[in-house]
């Protein structure tokens, strides 16, 4: 458990979202000071009906002179009905000033939610997949949708709160002490219950607000994933268990949103029996001088009104704390993210890549690279290898030999935790991580299309491409012919996770935005596994001229591709074993031609290179 | 749609004794409400004014130490503190109760729409998007606790609320009794006004908040392409574009909210200051007393909060309606679902049979109307047979093969299991009889053990392992730290491809369906692990109808048929050298 120390700098560091607002903070401030000093007019109006119109004191002076300008008599009569017009300003002015208070809530308060949420989205996009792969989307998703309105409780118990109540606490308790100090006394010493009630209940009240979002994070992420494979949970008939599996994850969530309520009531039952016990001795204390007297009955009444402002204020003040405990877990879900070191930096100061001309670019050097996506698993075992400007490299291995691992390290997706990787002899930890990415062109095995138009699809890597260059791009990867076949052509908008296209479409889709990116090193993770026989032929010339002059490092098992590669790597249990052009390795009679000779004798029959 | 108030109200029932307790509760605390202000009238009158105690409560005078004006004074502000009590013990065994009603209602609707959302068709899934689907799910689905709780209870006990205080205003003032029974009408009139646009702002924000959550949804499941592609920064601006939408209309809803209540406001204001001034009045005139005059005001702006309640009773529909709109979209209307025929009967087959027979019968489907991609298909498998089907991209392999476990219904014509059109059977029954190796192996996030046993919860663990062992799966998951207890992670990551591709085939090997369907089974594994695998398929095949949808030789050369599939119409081989004599399926 962090000390509330280190719990309250957390805290702190939202307050920039905050302070970004203030022009809404200056705004909300004065309209509570405007809105609290109407409230402690209030109780007046009634004051002066009991006292000067039904008691018929003496109008004081100041009032009897203004009552005088109006040409007014100060009989019973006109003062009730002043008192009730004074009533009814009062009121119009408190609900301009709540109408207008609220607004600003509202605005400033999103601001600052959205100001949030957009870095820490921000954040989320720049962590690197290690980060991605340990946490559910879902996850992600609710520290960005619900945790960020967190930020109104910081705002409003750091900055807010305190200013607020603590001006109302001072200007109810001189006036009080004008009006009659014993009960101001009186009234005052509720405080110190307070602070310990909310001191008590606070640390409680954060836990079970922990748990509960918890719970519902959960709940969030079953119905994430479940929603995400209905083919799977269709035919395997599971419908039935989910449903039930749903209404237990609801059940918990049920019983601890309970249970936190409970709490939340009695602490507000322990606060409301401090106040209003506060409440009854004034009241008693006030009665006994009204009956001696020592103050007029309608003063009673406005000291009774103002008790309670000060009691809230002084409760707001003390509440503070366990509100700002309540946000707590939700800022430090959010801190989590932001704090997270987990990300791929750019280096303090950045290396240029050398110029070189064209085709003379992306040569890739691997160095005793070691890398596991947990610690004591490593995937890659010390690999050394270089891939030389224009060349193609193939890897081979079985699965889980650690090639998609290899390949991704190059767009520095993770880091490797030993050795280094070399891009035209700078190492990779040494460029702007943008400047490396450019220079990379990925064709990855699931292919990820946006529900954006196709074309938009197609420029992803390249918004500002031309409809010519998209076309041609879509026709070099072979998908003109079919896009033009769907209802609006490029503009089609293609639903999430490109449902409505077969894995063949979407895997060409993929391919046209690897071409449009027109990189120097290019990146093909089993490009041409979800193509048929057909497809792919067509396919592999495109992509045979898309390597041209380029440095192409490909993950394949088709014959053809691998025998226009210019040298081979063959992975096994994360070492590179063999590396070589096709004639040499073939003459090794090792693992290569183990594989070519399993595998191949059966392909060459359908796909002759 | 039209009676989604009362199609609601169907998960309040299970509720009843919940919701009766919250009545009572509401009914005990809004009478202790109503005793509020008597002490204060007590004292005011009875102890500071002097008068004589009324009979009711003359019983006051008889405790100890009542005799005496400051022990009297001293009772009633015990009083006022015992009032308080009671009030606040209400108020938290009602909080208690309702969150725990409310939620239950919840996530009773929840659960309902949860279990519809996985009946929907795939065509139906295909066209929406998860991040929306989760919204409607967790979000609005508190349409129902705001009906039930936040607009047919205040309902009640506002109504009963007012009444009782009309009755005893009646008895202290007849004329500010009737003068607040008035003021009910131009109330009316100001909600009527304003109740719609506020509908309407409502749905537009919460519109734009599902936009935001799937826009977030889809990003971070595609961060790999999102990075490698640097598009980080265009989709911060995407970002704070749709936030400042959602700003916007979230203002937009909030000022036509104020705009009703500022019009409420007004109308409970002026009734107010009149109040004061004919009670005052009253007061001078001697014809009530001035604690009788605070005991009014304190009922009347007592009165203004069941007003006030009935007013924004209009405000909690509008917001249940908008939150019911969305979830009512999914939970009405079953377009597109699968479901069972009228006399929709179980599959029996002989236990001793090899398989079941399989027929197409000149099916005609596609997803987009207009544009078939199946053209008539007839196709007849025999029991125990294995086809193989190959074809171009986009010939509509996968989707011919969907129609067999019915996950849809063909446009024209029909499927048939050993004879019998499979809309006649009941389709967990169909379902059932089919295991299926899709393209993507969709892994959950629970054990190895468990993904494997998805179709039969209640395997064994020495079946769950001859299954892996049958798939090859066993050697890689013995490696993993926890075994078959290792948790797979979201979308299965953390395994390569053909290690899900494997657990995906351990998991239709222990479901033991005499059909098999197998799309594109081997495309993610290496030459060394397919070549093991298509020895443990064989095994698999033997006894079952399987269909093969495959581009290798090495697994089309095991079925007995190859069928390819071309422009939405098949053509049979007898034997895959048959099939390799086409001359365009040979690349030279």
């Amino acid at each position: 458990m962090k000390s509330s120390f280190s719990s309250m700098h957390g805290l702190r560091r939202l307050l920039p979202y905050s302070l970004r607002q203030w022009p809404w903070l200056v705004a909300i401030l004065l309209l509570t000071l405007v809105s609290s000093a109407t409230a402690s007019l209030q109780p007046w109006p009634m004051k002066f009906l009991i006292d000067y119109a039904v008691q018929g004191r003496e109008v004081f002076g100041p009032f009897a002179t203004l009552l005088a300008e109006f040409g007014l008599q100060p009989t019973p009569t006109v003062l009730v009905v002043v008192a009730a017009i004074a009533s009814l300003v009062v009121f119009a002015l408190s609900s301009v000033l709540d109408v207008a208070l609220s607004l600003s809530w509202n605005v400033g308060g999103q601001r600052m939610v959205y100001d949030l949420a957009g870095d820490l989205f921000a954040k989320l996009q720049r962590l690197s997949l290690l980060f991605h792969r340990r946490r559910p989307v879902g996850d992600s998703l609710s520290r960005l949708t619900d945790d960020t309105w967190s930020i109104y409780t910081v705002t409003d118990g750091l900055l807010m709160s305190p200013i607020q109540n603590v001006i109302t606490l001072v200007v109810m308790t001189c006036v009080g002490f004008a009006l009659d100090p014993v009960l101001a006394t009186l009234a005052l010493a509720a405080a110190p219950l307070l602070a310990l009630s909310s001191m008590y209940f606070g640390k409680r009240l954060k836990q079970r607000s922990k748990l509960g979002r918890e719970a519902k994070a959960l709940l969030t992420s079953f119905l994430h994933q479940t929603l995400g494979a209905i083919p799977l949970v269709q035919s395997f008939g599971t419908e039935t268990r989910n449903t039930k599996k749903f209404r237990a994850l609801a059940e918990e969530t049920v019983m601890l949103t309970q249970r936190g309520n409970l709490l939340g009531s009695s602490y507000g039952l322990i606060n409301g029996l401090i106040t209003t016990t506060g409440m009854a001795i004034v009241l008693y204390v006030g009665g006994v001088r009204v009956l001696t007297g020592a103050i007029p009955l309608g003063t009673l009444l406005v000291f009774l009104a103002y008790v309670r402002q000060m009691q809230d204020a002084s409760g707001g003040l003390f509440q503070i704390f366990a509100q700002l405990k309540t946000a707590e877990a939700s800022v430090e879900r959010i801190l989590e993210v932001l704090d997270s070191t987990d990300e791929i930096h750019d280096p303090p100061q950045p290396s240029k890549l050398p110029d070189r001309p064209p085709g003379k670019r992306g040569y890739l050097r691997f160095e005793n690279v070691h890398f596991g996506y947990e610690l004591d698993q490593p995937v890659l075992k010390g690999v050394s290898f270089d891939a030389r400007p224009g060349e193609v490299i193939a890897f081979v291995g079985s699965s889980g030999a650690g090639k998609s691992t290899l390949t991704s390290l190059i767009p520095r997706f993770f880091d490797p935790q030993l050795g280094q990787i070399t891009f035209d002899g700078v190492n990779l930890r040494k460029l702007k991580i943008a400047d490396l990415r450019s220079q990379i062109a990925i064709v990855l095995q699931e292919p990820f299309l946006m529900p954006h138009s196709v074309a938009d699809n197609i420029a992803y890597g390249r918004p500002s491409a031309s409809h010519e260059e998209i076309v041609a791009a879509a026709i070099a990867a072979q998908a003109d012919d079919f896009i033009q076949g769907l209802p609006n052509g490029y503009d089609t908008v293609i639903g999430e996770r490109g449902a409505t296209l077969s894995g063949g479409e979407c895997q060409r889709l993929a391919i046209a935005r690897a071409l449009l990116k027109d990189a120097p090193v290019l990146i093909l993770d089993e490009p041409t596994s979800a193509l048929d026989v057909q497809t792919e032929a067509s396919l592999i010339q495109a992509i045979q001229r898309l390597m041209e002059g380029r440095t192409t490092l490909v993950i394949a098992h088709r014959l053809s591709t691998i025998r226009h590669a210019d040298r081979i790597a063959v992975l096994d249990g994360g070492r590179l074993v063999e590396f070589g052009p096709h004639d040499k390795l073939m003459e090794r009679e090792g693992l290569y031609r183990q594989f070519y000779e399993y595998q191949f004798s059966g392909q060459q029959s359908i796909v002759v290179g | 749609m039209k009676y989604w108030w009362l199609k609601l109200a169907r998960y309040a029932l299970p509720e009843w004794y919940g919701l009766l307790i919250i009545g009572c509760l509401m009914l005990l605390g809004i009478a202790l409400g109503l005793l509020t202000p008597w002490p204060m009238k007590l004292i005011i009158d009875n102890v500071l004014d002097r008068q004589e105690l009324p009979n009711a409560v003359g019983w006051i005078k008889g405790l100890p130490g009542a005799a005496s004006n400051t022990g009297l004074l001293g009772w009633l502000a015990a009083a006022t503190v015992g009032l308080y009590l009671l009030k606040q013990g209400v108020s938290v065994l009602h909080t208690y109760v309702r969150a725990g009603v409310g939620s239950r209602m919840v996530f009773g609707l929840a659960t309902d729409l949860f279990d519809v959302l996985q009946r929907r068709s795939l065509h139906f899934h295909s066209k929406q998007r998860t991040g929306d689907l989760i919204r409607r799910v967790t979000a609005d689905t508190s349409c129902v606790r705001e009906l039930v709780l936040d607009v047919y209870l205040p309902l009640l006990t506002s109504l009963i609320t007012m009444i009782a205080m009309c009755i005893v205003m009646w008895n202290l003032s007849p004329s500010l009794a009737v003068l607040a029974v008035l003021l009910i009408f131009p109330l009316a009139l100001v909600i009527r006004f304003f109740a719609r646009p506020m509908t309407q702002r409502k749905f537009d924000e919460w519109e734009v908040q599902g936009e935001m959550s799937s826009f977030i949804e889809q990003n971070l499941s595609a961060m790999p392409v999102v990075q490698a592609f640097g598009r980080e920064d265009i989709e911060d601006d995407r970002f704070r574009g749709i936030s400042q939408r959602s700003v916007q209309a979230s203002f937009r809803s909030e000022i036509s909210q104020h705009q009703f209540r500022v019009g409420t406001g007004i109308v409970t204001a002026i009734g107010t200051s009149i109040v004061m001034i004919i009670g005052g009045i009253s007061v001078l005139e001697d014809r009530i007393s001035m604690g009788s005059l605070l005991v009014l005001v304190a009922y009347f702006a007592a009165l203004y909060s069941p007003i006030e309640t009935l007013a924004y009773l209009s405000e909690g529909v509008a917001s249940a309606a908008a939150g019911a709109r969305r979830v009512n979209d999914i939970l009405v209307s079953d377009e597109g679902t699968i479901i069972d025929a009228k006399n929709a009967r179980p599959l029996h087959r002989d236990r001793n049979s090899s398989g079941i027979s399989i027929r197409f019968d000149n099916v005609v489907y596609g997803y987009a109307s207009k544009r078939p991609v199946l053209q008539g298909i007839s196709l007849h498998i025999k029991p125990g047979e294995s086809i193989a089907l190959v074809g171009a991209t986009g010939a509509g392999k996968s989707t011919l093969v969907s129609l067999i476990p019915r996950l849809f219904d063909p446009w024209q014509g029909a499927v048939y299991f050993d004879d019998i059109d499979i809309r006649q059977l009941l389709v967990s029954s169909v379902r059932e009889n089919v295991a299926i190796v899709p393209q993507d192996p969709f892994l959950l996030p629970l054990s190895i053990a468990e993904n494997i046993a998805y179709a039969r919860p209640h395997a064994s663990r020495a079946e769950i392992v001859a299954a892996a062992v049958a798939s090859k799966a066993d050697a890689f998951i013995e490696q993993l730290p926890l075994g078959y207890d290792t948790i797979v992670g979201e979308r299965g990551i953390t395994l390569s491809g053909g290690e899900r591709q494997r657990l995906s085939i351990a998991r239709a090997l222990l479901k033991d369906a005499p059909i098999l369907i197998l799309d594109e089974p081997t495309s993610a594994l290496d030459s060394q692990t397919e070549s093991l695998l298509v020895e443990a398929l064989d095994v698999l095949m033997r006894g079952r109808s399987t269909i093969i949808i495959a581009h290798r030789l090495s697994t089309v050369r095991k079925a007995d048929r190859i069928v390819v599939l071309e422009r939405g119409s098949v053509e049979c081989y007898k034997s895959h050298l048959q099939f390799t004599a086409r001359k365009d399926f040979q690349i030279a």
